[in-house]
């Protein structure tokens, strides 16, 4: 081996870095060779120095450090256990979001139940036990404790009542109020108590379509009115009484409730 | 309350295997930081990086390898910029003055063995030495000849080839030893040697 690669082995060699094949061809060549004999020597007690004195002058890691260390681990610690509290926080949030969801979509879906056996009731046309009052008439003849809730007779202009009975929707005692329109169309409203609160209506009116019919329901405390007619989805918006609290946009409502 | 058990096992294991090492990796942020307080604040760092990644840590593997990882990584991203700005000057003051003693010594040539006169250096004089090694060879010295790692290791440590760890450790330990050299060489009533002669002589062959 040219001694030239002396220095390509050199350290390799002396930190038991070389492969076997090689570790045994540069000790045969050091066997024969003085100088990297002399250099080989020369280098391992010098690394052997460099590293005894550097083990010596190594200072030790501060007890200050080590103290803030295991504080530091504690408080990192203590960290992901509350962080991991809170995802399991997150995660009940999240479930009550769901069910929240759940129960939106439940109450969604109960209106519709309501709302479609409203308009299969309408449909029957069931005979009236009061036949063409005046809405005050009509009023007085539900509110003496025939319902558990009050009513109120909305006022149309361009429909008069035809009359009204008691009549249930699904499982709710509710009054039926029929009116007839213009064109011999009949409408016929059902205000039934929800206090549970499992129809989801609020005052905002909703319009949902069923069996041909166009309804809208909405809501006064715990009072649900839906009326159920012929009318195409704007008409049916506009027969919407206003309320006595006032909504945020005024709607065109050709309809009073009494003075 | 899986979560929380494992939690407190993951911290128990982790001060398990490093505990061991903070010796080591203060030590060497000594040499990194040339400075008590920059070496506290990054073996800190590295440690509590290391402690956040612990999950990321490959069980069965080199942990001291790993947490030496997180060390140079930690100390070539947040520290080696200040430190090379402050101590550029320092540095290149230093090298000056390492260039001069060489150059009044070089001319001379004594009879005296060079390892019975650097067994006189003094481990501060060792650390200092390695100190003034540029950042790159400074860190292969460190953690081949201070931490003992195999190149193999070092090589992973500091994401470079193991050709790379070979070139660096190789011109890293023949500066420190040019640097010892002018310490001892300093030393008052010693006579310069050979070795920088010898060395000049191989550094042209």
């Amino acid at each position: 081996m040219p001694c030239r690669q002396l220095d390509n082995h050199l350290y390799p060699y002396l930190d038991g870095e070389l492969v076997e094949g090689d570790r045994v061809e540069f000790e045969s060549h050091l066997a024969s060779c003085e100088g990297c004999r002399a250099e080989v020597d020369r280098e391992s007690k010098m690394l052997l120095l460099i590293r005894t004195r550097a083990r010596q002058g190594a200072v030790a890691a501060p007890e200050s450090l080590r103290a803030k260390l295991t504080e530091q681990l504690q408080g990192e610690t203590k960290r992901r256990r509350y962080s991991a509290v809170s995802k399991l926080a997150a995660a009940a949030a999240g479930l009550a979001v769901c069910t929240v969801a759940a129960h939106t979509g439940w109450r969604s879906y109960q209106r519709k139940l309501y709302v479609e056996d409203a308009v299969n009731r309408h449909a029957r046309a069931y005979p009236l036990e009061i036949e063409k009052p005046s809405a005050e008439q009509l009023e007085a003849w539900f509110n003496d404790g025939k319902l558990d809730h009050r009513v109120a007779v909305p006022r149309y202009q361009n429909a008069g009542l035809t009359g009204g009975r008691l009549i249930n929707v699904r499982d709710r005692p509710a009054a039926y109020i029929r009116f007839a329109a213009e064109g011999n169309r009949r409408l016929g409203l059902f205000v039934y108590s929800d206090k549970p609160g499992d129809v989801d209506v609020t005052t905002e009116p909703s319009v949902d379509r069923s069996n041909g019919f166009n309804t809208v329901t909405w809501r006064d405390g715990d009072v649900v009115y839906t009326l159920v007619s012929d009318l195409n989805d704007d008409d049916i918006r506009q027969m919407v009484p206003p309320l006595q609290a006032p909504r945020s946009a005024p709607m065109l409502v050709p309809a009073s409730y009494p003075h | 309350m899986l979560g929380l058990k494992s939690n407190a096992q993951m911290k128990a294991e982790f001060e398990q295997l490093a505990m061991p090492c903070l010796d080591g990796l203060y030590a060497s942020a000594l040499r990194l930081t040339h400075s008590d307080r920059d070496a506290e604040d990054l073996v800190q760092d590295a440690f509590m990086r290391a402690y956040r990644f612990f999950d990321k840590f490959e069980r069965g593997t080199n942990f001291r390898a790993w947490l030496f990882k997180i060390l140079t990584n930690t100390f070539i991203n947040k520290y080696r910029r200040q430190v090379k700005e402050r101590s550029f000057s320092e540095g290149s003051e230093r090298e000056s003055v390492t260039a001069q003693l060489f150059s009044a010594d070089a001319t001379e040539t004594a009879a005296n063995p060079e390892d019975h006169l650097l067994d006189r250096l003094l481990s501060e004089e060792v650390l200092q030495a390695i100190d003034r090694l540029p950042i790159d060879f400074r860190m292969v010295v460190i953690l081949a000849d201070l931490q003992e790692f195999s190149y193999r290791e070092i090589a992973e440590i500091l994401d470079v080839p193991v050709g790379t760890v070979m070139s660096r450790l190789f011109r890293g330990r023949k500066l420190l030893q040019k640097h010892l050299q002018a310490y001892a060489n300093a030393t008052p009533n010693e006579g310069p040697i050979d070795l920088t002669e010898y060395r000049s002589r191989k550094n042209l062959g």
